[in-house]
């Protein structure tokens, strides 16, 4: 044995670890080695070195440039060799790996060795590497060897043609037959058999009605199997087939009840009763019998999750409630209580289950009880979270900051981000469903979203993965804003709450400017906030403190929507306060007014050159208008004793108008879409026939001053008939006697109260809910009255209870529902008068507006894409871009619904006759195009070869090259004959193509002749570069057709991936 | 079907990667710390099931969740043993229970194979766990849960080296290359989580 001096295997990974700190150095020197060592000559060398750079693939080092080493390694004699080769082939061969096309020969060869375990090799290996071509050459080779005399190479067998059918459906034509008869065969061995049924059930699935003859077989192997993980398959497969044959439900039941009350394993029992559910065994209660199964199963699913102790027992149980739901509210809806428990598990992925439950429970009596459990999870978990901001707490005495270092210690790890989003959304989704028909107390929905934007997910949090910081940062940003549009929905659809709703909103502005001062502001709710400020200043209950936040906050805002919008705010606000015509002009007055003035341009002033051409126009516009307004105030001489003045007009009168229109009301998604395209208008037809010149004007343009006041009447003009014109009589009917008397009877009732004592009451409960708040501001403006009502009583509690009592346990809705005051705690009995009265579900919240055509929708929030009334187009696109994006890790089945097993029987119902004749018409399309690829490649694979015969050398490779290529060329011969009928186009390609190759291969040829083994692969490379760019061109003609195409396969096949593309595409007339 | 199966210690470290649906290397690690850390902060007591990663989350939320897509992952299995996580991500088809039997089945056949197996004889034989795993699982598909079958599928495939310590047995993995690797390091050498 000669001396060697390259690292083995384990030097490597010792190596490894003695390289702790600088790993990263020692890796990329082994990887040079690797580089080198793996074109030596000598296998051994060569195998070792590709086994050390799988060994570092695992760790995230790319391999894909050694794909043709890969190869080499595979084509060795030596079986452990081999075996290096085609695990690196597994490891790292994609569909797209050039080599795959010159490995045809080999894995064909290999498939047909003689010993059992280099058979076993490329089986194995397939499934990893299949392509439709290769599926086509291989398939020959693999039949056979599913009567291999070993069992071990008939089940892999069976399983990797079960693979193939997935590319190729064609494979189940040939396949399928003899995989039955082993099926069918009661002496075969029995891992065999379990491994058919395991294929039969992903089969299953997907093409049940093929494989209902096969019942009374199964059910003799579910009978005297005695095999529990066949019997699981089984019985998943069987709840495939009982929807299309309901006799088998009969036959079905005495084992399956059998097997739930006798047998010992706890996975089949779970499993029979999920086959009962998903079979839709548990059936209409007609019979009794099923009745009977269906109490059996609950009760046992029940007792699962209460089983003490077995978490992974109240998961599965969770998951098969989550399939009953779909079908038996009711059986769900019984079980209530210990689903709840499991919303408070700490087990994240127990709470997800179980929230996916809920939420279809929600109703108006458990829903606050619901959120306030969710709240509370989310709270606690944000106060663990947000350490460094505990501190800043305002009132957090000490034994407070005690208490909560000690819940800390005994708490589970914060909730991981995307959780805590995903629950946040649930949230909103479950409240605003149905257009809010569960919310019966909106003052304590406002207060909930309050309490969220505080304790959502803080977007500027960094994340260590680059790719990913991007998508939880635009995630956190959209959850937050998505929380601020349900406080403007409400503020915008229930009147009797918008003072709320306003001032929770003022609130919010006055947080995020303490927050986060010299902080870029980043919170995405501020956007629909500054809206509701702005939109409802006259609720506001300090408009000039809100003002003078938001002027704060302008310059820190970066995106350019919310920017616009505040700007917008902040305009509207400065006219609510500048804008009083009801007193003088004094001379404070003047001074206070010009002040503001000046303050407001100074802020603006820096956003007139902003990128946005919104924030630009908006800011521009404005200051304009405020340079004029303030020249006009400061030529107004104030008013003395002897002679009152009038402020200016255009403070008055001119900027108001600019914004008191029309009420806004919420109109559905779609309802824009509804308006009529009136008769003549052309949207194509250019405004103005000289647009250039005028715009090449403008440049030089004045705004003459009468412009605003000009468009400040036209708004107000043109505003009344499009408004009348799109909105649907009945909403003018609801909303007019508001208008002109102020308020139903309703309504003026539920404000009387509201203002007076319920916002009190409100903001003494809140104040001391909040006292554990740190985010929470409100208490400082009135410590007199927060101390006065909790702070006592809360010490006490506090100190005879010790940790123990855990005010964040209490649910908050307890304290809405009186529970204070039965409890003798704060809020005299007085209070709960006005929460007596049931006028509270009669709240009118505003349907939204839309025309005739379009349904009416509940309010978007970020996550309610479901119940979208989109327009039938978007849906559809919606519906096409999902199909072409493959989820990750999904195996594409989509092309076996196609093919139908029992093809000779004529009546068979999967498929109808035209429908046939498409598929075979593209099939043999797709045939012919894979033939054509296939052809392409071998010539480029010939070339390579040449190129590397041209040079002598010693070794195994290239004589089994040699033989490749003879194989290659004879099988070319035919490709070529069968591929006669091809389409033109095609061929141009082709040719251009060869010509390419022939010039690098001339390139390689003239090279130094030691260069050119080396030379083989790089050739090989430059080719490729070659095909890719020729297969795109391709793609891209014929593409442009696809999504047509998708949209109308829709119903067939749903979440068919990108991956078949090219199949669809190749079907094209 | 089973989607992946993977194995990797307390530190992330993977020691075995098998997807049977083709993955760039680059999403492959990002989905094996994504699974991680949701890993590592499982609270005790929990359940072997895993939430979504976000990678997989997101893919699966793109089709309509009203109806859930068999071909989807959707479940993500593991277990824990000694310093060691088994992972298994699969689709909705698999018997979520069943999954964790089949962990154990796994990590029993190594235990069989290389007698009372640990992390080390993991990192030094990865070749052997891929050979375990193909007895085991060939293309997404279960195809043998009986131990003894599965023992002796990978021992007719060549002997199993124990750990480096007895590397010099190692001629079974073959590559021959490992003749004198062990010198002088086999007595002295200390884990140290690499």
């Amino acid at each position: 044995m000669p001396l060697r001096f390259e690292k083995s295997l384990y030097d490597l990974i010792r190596g490894l670890r003695n390289h702790k700190g600088n790993e990263k150095e020692y890796i990329q020197n082994c990887l040079k080695e690797c580089r080198s060592e793996i074109k030596s000559q000598d296998m051994d060398v060569k195998a070792t070195a590709l086994l050390k750079i799988i060994y570092l693939e695992m760790n995230g080092h790319d391999m894909s440039w050694a794909s043709f080493h890969v190869l080499e390694v595979m084509s060795s004699p030596k079986y452990h060799q081999k075996r290096v080769g085609y695990l690196g082939a597994v490891q790292s061969f994609k569909t797209d790996t050039e080599v795959l096309m010159l490995a045809t020969n080999l894995l064909k060869k290999d498939l047909s060795a003689s010993s059992p375990i280099v058979i076993s090799l490329p089986i194995a290996a397939l499934p990893h590497i299949i392509t439709p071509s290769l599926a086509l050459s291989v398939l020959a080779d693999l039949l056979p060897r599913l009567s291999h005399s070993h069992a071990a190479i008939r089940k892999k067998t069976i399983v990797t043609l079960y693979r193939l059918a997935l590319v190729y459906p064609e494979t189940l034509r040939a396949a399928w037959p003899k995989i039955k008869e082993r099926l069918m065969d009661k002496n075969e061995d029995p891992s065999v058999t379990a491994a058919i049924v395991n294929v039969v059930c992903e089969l299953g699935w997907r093409r049940p009605q093929d494989f209902l003859p096969l019942a009374p077989r199964l059910f003799e192997l579910l009978v005297d199997g005695g095999n529990n993980w066949m019997a699981i398959k089984l019985i998943k497969l069987f709840a495939t087939l009982t929807p299309l044959e309901p006799r088998l439900v009969r036959k079905l039941l005495p084992p399956l009840t059998d097997l739930i009350r006798t047998t010992p394993a706890m996975s089949l029992l779970y499993e029979c009763i999920n086959g009962i559910i998903q079979g839709g065994i548990l059936g209409d209660s007609e019979d009794d019998g099923r009745e009977e199964i269906a109490s059996l199963c609950v009760s046992k699913l029940r007792g699962m999750i209460t089983f003490n102790g077995d978490a992974n027992l109240k998961y599965v149980a969770l998951l098969a409630f989550n399939r009953i739901v779909v079908t038996h509210p009711f059986l769900v809806a019984q079980q209530e209580d210990v689903i709840m428990e499991c919303i408070d598990s700490e087990d994240i992925t127990i709470r997800i289950k179980a929230l996916d439950l809920v939420q279809g429970m929600v109703s108006s009596d458990n829903l606050m009880s619901i959120v306030s459990r969710l709240m509370r999870q989310l709270k606690t978990s944000s106060s663990s979270n947000n350490d460094q901001l505990d501190d800043l707490s305002t009132d957090s005495s000490e034994e407070m900051g005690a208490e909560r270092r000690s819940r800390k210690r005994d708490e589970a790890p914060p909730l991981p981000e995307d959780y805590q989003i995903d629950v946040i959304g649930r949230i909103l989704k479950m409240c605003s469903q149905n257009n809010y028909s569960s919310v019966v107390d909106f003052d304590w929905y406002i207060d909930v979203l309050t309490q969220l934007i505080r304790i959502a997910p803080a977007s500027r949090k960094e994340i260590d993965l680059d790719g990913i910081a991007l998508g939880a940062k635009s995630a956190t940003a959209d959850i937050s804003e998505s929380i601020g549009n349900e406080l403007r929905n409400v503020a915008v659809k229930v009147k009797a709450v918008r003072v709320a709703a306003v001032r929770a909103a003022e609130l919010i502005i006055a947080k995020l400017t303490m927050e986060s001062t010299s902080h870029q502001v980043t919170s995405g709710s501020l956007k629909p906030v500054a809206w509701i400020a702005g939109e409802y200043a006259y609720q506001l209950s300090n408009p000039s403190d809100t003002l003078n936040h938001l002027l704060q906050l302008i310059p820190r805002i970066r995106p350019p929507e919310v920017l616009a919008t505040c700007l917008q705010a902040s305009m509207k606000l400065f006219a609510l306060i500048a804008g009083n015509d009801q007193t003088y002009w004094t001379a404070e007055r003047k001074s206070m007014v010009s002040l503001l003035m000046a303050r407001v341009i100074h802020t603006y002033e820096p956003l007139i050159t902003h990128p946005s051409l919104e924030v630009q126009e908006r800011a521009v516009e404005f200051t304009e208008l405020l340079k004029l307004t303030a020249e006009a105030a400061s030529a107004q001489a104030p008013s003395t004793d002897e002679l009152q003045q009038d402020p200016p007009l255009l403070l008055t009168q001119a900027i108001p108008s600019l914004f008191q229109g029309w009420e806004l009301n919420s109109v559905a998604v779609g309802a824009q879409l509804n308006v009529p395209m009136p008769e003549g208008l052309d949207l194509d037809e250019p405004i103005h026939p000289n647009l250039g010149s005028l715009l090449a004007q403008a440049d030089s343009l004045m705004l003459p001053i009468q412009e605003d006041d000009e468009f400040a009447a036209y708004y107000n003009e043109k505003a009344a008939p499009t408004s009348i014109s799109s909105e649907p009589a009945i909403n003018r009917l609801r909303d007019a006697p508001e208008t002109a008397s102020s308020g139903s009877y309703q309504q003026a009732t539920e404000d009387s109260y509201l203002d007076a004592d319920i916002i009190a009451r409100r903001k003494a409960e809140r104040a001391e809910r909040n006292r554990d708040d740190p985010f929470y501001i409100g208490g400082l403006g009135s410590p007199s009255r927060s101390q006065g009502t909790s702070t006592p009583i809360h010490n006490i509690l506090q100190n005879e209870n010790g940790p123990d009592l855990d005010i964040d346990s209490i649910p908050i809705m307890k304290l809405d529902l009186g529970a204070i005051s039965s409890s003798g705690v704060g809020a005299p009995g007085s209070y709960q008068q006005p929460k007596a009265p049931k006028s509270r579900p009669q709240i009118v919240v505003a349907a939204d507006e839309t025309l005739v055509g379009s349904r009416p929708s509940t309010p978007r929030t970020g996550s309610q894409h479901d119940s979208d009334p989109d327009p039938p187009s978007a849906s559809a696109k919606s519906r096409a871009a999902k199909k072409l994006k493959q989820s990750l890790l999904q195996v594409d089945s989509s092309h076996l619904r196609n093919l139908s097993l029992e093809a000779s029987q004529s009546d068979d119902p999967g498929t109808l006759p035209h429908e046939k004749l498409a598929e075979t018409d593209e099939e043999m399309a797709k045939a012919m195009k894979e033939v054509q690829r296939l052809r392409l490649e071998m010539q480029r694979a010939n070339e390579r070869i040449q190129v590397a015969q041209g040079v002598p050398m010693e070794g195994v490779v290239v004589k089994s090259k040699k033989k490749k290529k003879d194989k290659d060329g004879e099988k070319e011969g035919k490709k070529g004959k069968k591929a006669k009928a091809k389409v033109e186009g095609g061929d141009g390609a082709d040719d251009e193509k060869e010509k390419k190759v022939k010039k690098k291969k001339k390139a390689t040829e003239g090279s130094q002749e030691d260069v050119a083994v080396e030379g083989g692969p790089v050739g090989g490379e430059g080719d490729a570069v070659a095909v890719k760019k020729k297969k795109k061109d391709k793609e891209g003609t014929v593409k442009k057709k696809k999504p047509k195409r998708i949209i109308q396969l829709d119903d067939d096949e749903t979440g068919a991936g990108a991956g078949n593309g090219e199949g669809v595409e190749a079907g094209e007339p | 079907m089973i989607n992946a199966f993977l194995v990797f210690n307390g530190q992330g470290q993977p020691r075995l990667t098998k997807f049977y649906t083709q993955l760039d290397t680059s999403i492959q690690q990002r989905l094996i710390s994504e699974i991680f850390t949701l890993v590592a902060n499982r609270p005790k007591g929990s359940c072997n099931f895993l939430p979504l990663p976000p990678l997989l989350a997101a893919s699966s939320t793109s089709t309509s969740s009203s109806e859930p897509h068999n071909d989807v992952p959707s479940l993500v299995t593991y277990r824990n043993y000694a310093t060691l996580y088994f992972i298994i991500i699969s689709t909705s088809t698999e018997s979520p229970l069943a999954l964790i039997d089949l962990i154990q089945v796994y990590v029993e056949s190594l235990d069989r194979l290389f007698e009372n197996v640990c992390e080390l004889d993991l990192i030094f034989n990865f070749e052997t766990l891929h050979a375990t795993l193909g007895e085991m699982i060939v293309g997404g598909v279960v195809i043998e849960t009986n131990m003894e079958k599965i023992v002796q599928g990978v021992r007719a495939q060549g002997t199993v080296a124990k750990r480096p310590v007895n590397e010099s047995r190692g001629g079974g993995m073959g590559l021959g290359s490992g003749l004198g690797a062990g010198l002088g390091m086999g007595g002295n050498f200390v884990w140290s989580g690499r």
